[in-house]
């Protein structure tokens, strides 16, 4: 177009593009919510899907769905939406693919269900090494999951223990040791390489009752003899997974263990009483 | 969570094992540093100068879980902030720690503060209107040692920022500000 000169032209210019815009918004506009109703359609089609367990058409679907899938309010849902999560990851389970096998899977990359998880991971690592000179890097599951949610400014109903243990899981490749540990009826996660075997697994399971144990204690469950009791309790000493406390009346030391006591403020109290 | 007067105790003061010195490094320097922090909150909440470790204080037992620190766990914990110019000795037998949740430099920029935002460059205090006066009232001044004072008012004299002049008797010592 030949560019008019004086203000008549510039008006004009300006008339065209203000036109321009509103058509484009309107385009976008549109294209929005037709993608939102037809992500309503697929997560529709996805929780009945995963209700009834059924993998027959399915991979078909999933093709022309995943073109769909790159729009930020999908991104949004999976991230927001823990049952959701899982769901998906039953799905994947029973198609047999591992959407967090690889970011680079067009499964991950257009879900952002990768990035997901490996943000978590992130976020896990770093509250694992930031409480570390407190617990001696376990930290009960719970816990854990309580910091995270503080982290991400979220709620506990959030994030569930799942996708916590997805995210650890995935950590495993980076050979730092993390790891999950089942002790009595807990859960605790491990970031330090220290091998627990099975006398410290005991140790510790004891001690959920309690908060602590003191050698009496170990010596007559465990009818162990009282250096082997000692013994191992200097061993999770010196790991930093336990703290002696000499200042109870009856003067027999106390080993507590912070990692499968320390989650609320009035714990020792608690111990106590 | 428990409180002392109206200050928050944080949540490691009902862990009993804290109130033992413990015997792995890395513990016992997380417990040193949480012990840190507390006795400068506390002190500072408090308006508290002086700790004493003949006498009881409040925070080195906690009676809700029967534990108190030992004499040797005070001054380790003192000693850690007398390392870190938080705090002094004021007897060679360390019986008496003097506590500088501000240290004396941040006292002198402070007070350098308080007379700026008070328009009072050029005009004259008496040491005990600093300490009780009704101008710094509410502020981190009221009640503030006089010793703590009176070594942050000589860093201002010795920058050309105050003068210390003697009254008729040792009570009376006033300070001029200068801009």
């Amino acid at each position: 177009m030949r560019r008019r000169p004086g203000i008549a032209g510039l008006q004009n210019a300006a008339a065209t593009r203000d036109q321009f815009r509103l058509v484009g918004e309107n385009v976008a506009k549109v294209r929005t919510d037709v993608m939102k109703e037809q992500l309503a359609t697929f997560r529709t089609q996805l929780e009945e899907f995963a209700r009834k367990h059924k993998v027959i058409t399915i991979e078909l679907k999933w093709h022309s769905i995943f073109q769909l899938l790159s729009n930020f309010v999908y991104m949004n849902d999976i991230r927001k939406n823990p049952l959701f999560r899982q769901q998906f990851h039953e799905m994947c389970a029973k198609v047999g693919v591992d959407p967090l096998a690889s970011n680079k899977g067009a499964w991950a990359e257009l879900l952002g269900i990768g990035d997901f998880y490996y943000e978590l991971g992130v976020q896990i690592v770093d509250i694992c090494i930031a409480t570390r000179a407190t617990n001696g890097g376990l930290i009960d599951l719970l816990d854990l999951r309580k910091l995270l949610c503080q982290k991400r400014k979220a709620d506990l109903g959030s994030l569930t223990s799942d996708d916590c243990l997805r995210a650890i899981s995935k950590l495993k490749v980076l050979g730092s040791g993390f790891e999950v540990i089942s002790v009595g009826k807990k859960k605790l996660v491990r970031s330090v390489p220290t091998e627990l075997n099975k006398d410290h697994n005991g140790i510790l399971e004891l001690a959920q009752a309690e908060g602590f144990v003191t050698v009496e204690q170990v010596e007559r469950k465990f009818s162990w003899s009282t250096g082997r009791a000692i013994d191992v309790l200097e061993t999770l000493l010196k790991e930093g997974l336990a703290m002696i406390d000499d200042g109870h009346r009856d003067g027999k030391r106390r080993y507590w263990f912070p990692c499968v006591t320390l989650s609320s403020d009035s714990t020792g109290a608690d111990a106590k009483s | 969570m428990q409180r002392l007067g109206d200050f928050r105790l944080p949540p490691f003061f009902n862990y009993p094992p804290y109130f033992t010195l413990q015997p792995v490094r890395e513990t016992r320097e997380k417990q040193v540093q949480l012990w840190k922090d507390l006795i400068l909150d506390y002190c500072r909440s408090q308006k508290l100068y002086i700790i004493s470790l003949e006498e009881d204080f409040p925070l080195f037992s906690n009676p809700k879980i029967e534990r108190s620190l030992s004499h040797e766990a005070k001054e380790v914990f003192l000693a850690a902030l007398v390392y870190e110019g938080r705090a002094e000795w004021m007897d060679k037998g360390h019986k008496k720690c003097l506590i500088l949740w501000l240290r004396i430099q941040d006292w002198a920029n402070y007070i350098l503060n308080f007379v700026k935002d008070n328009g009072l460059e050029d005009s004259v205090m008496t040491v005990e209107e600093i300490r009780s006066g009704i101008e710094t009232r509410g502020t981190e001044l009221a009640g503030i040692d006089r010793g703590v004072l009176m070594r942050a008012l000589k860093l201002l004299e010795q920058k050309g920022k105050a003068a210390i002049f003697k009254g008729t008797s040792a009570d009376d010592e006033g300070v001029k500000f200068s801009a």
